[in-house]
């Protein structure tokens, strides 16, 4: 349990910091303006501080799919909510109704990124997997199907 | 290494031949298990007192303090806990895939992703059944796509 939550950690603090990576070179890019160096810092951390909800939450092993649900809504809120703090405490910008519609963007941006990394990665081991029980099961099912 | 199964004559007694340089302890422990585990299961079925053949069943699930054995399409009760039928059939193709199911990997027709790490097993009788996060690893190991932490 314990080594399951610092490599889900791991993975989302990488996959969380590389989305705000690059929307933070859109953002900058777009606007123009220039950033000091210690924006590189400041990623690195919001990465760590917003990966840390979604490793204790990948501990939970829900059993219904409406809870699963649930936490998973809330966790996207927390999310949001964590970003709009760290945006105020690293001073990015004002809070106003148009930043805080941007963060959401961005937050939808950084979570359909990371899910769909993991959703990828999940796929191609599914297929590996898929592959090894056909080959281990074949050749039951035709000594089955000689048999009868 | 190659697994050959051959079926015997009709009337002949079943034999394990394992033709190899030098068994390793993991080869010896494996076999002995085959042939000390005691499968026999008997299924409970409203006043029907069944002999189950474990290698019918789907899965097991535990659920409110009993213990259910899902075939095809019947549901039996078994008087085991389901760590008790876990260590049984460990040995064989069975996997626990949450911390209420242990699944039999032979009735799975094959495995999709789910959101969240999860997994979902779509089994032969159309049934599907989710593989938390914490097993995928276990299972990957029973099918030699990782190796043993």
């Amino acid at each position: 349990m314990v080594k399951e939550f610092f490599i889900s950690l791991l993975h989302y603090f990488v996959d969380i910091t590389t989305a705000v990576l690059i929307a933070a070179a859109i953002y900058l890019t777009v606007s123009g303006q220039q950033m000091e160096s210690v924006i590189l810092w400041q990623i690195l951390l919001s990465g760590f501080i917003t990966a840390l909800p979604t490793a204790i939450l990948l501990c939970l092993d829900t059993r219904s799919a409406k809870l699963s649900m649930i936490l998973w809504f809330t966790h996207f809120l927390l999310i949001f909510v964590i970003t709009l703090l760290l945006l105020k405490m690293f001073g990015w910008c004002r809070i106003t109704p148009l930043s805080a519609f941007l963060t959401f963007l961005a937050v939808v941006f950084i979570y359909l990124f990371t899910c769909s990394v993991h959703y990828l990665v999940d796929r191609k081991h599914t297929t590996l997997m898929n592959e090894q029980l056909k080959k281990r099961y074949a050749g039951t099912e035709k000594a089955q199907k000689e048999n009868t | 290494m190659r697994i050959i199964i051959e079926t015997p004559q009709p009337n002949d007694e079943d034999v394990v031949i394992v033709r190899c340089a030098s068994p390793d302890q993991r080869l010896i422990s494996m076999l002995l298990s085959y042939q000390t585990a005691n499968t026999e299961l008997t299924g409970y079925l409203d006043d029907k007192i069944v002999r189950l053949n474990y290698q019918d069943v789907f899965y097991f699930e535990a659920n409110e303090n009993r213990v259910f054995a899902y075939y095809h399409s019947d549901v039996y009760e078994v008087k085991y806990k389901l760590y008790e039928l876990e260590e049984l059939f460990m040995p064989l193709d069975f996997v626990r895939c949450s911390k209420s199911m242990i699944v039999n990997m032979e009735k799975i027709e094959y495995l999709s992703p789910l959101f969240s790490g999860k997994l979902e097993a779509h089994l032969k009788n159309g049934e599907k059944v989710v593989i938390s996060r914490q097993y995928v690893h276990t299972l990957k190991v029973r099918l030699g796509i990782e190796e043993v932490d």
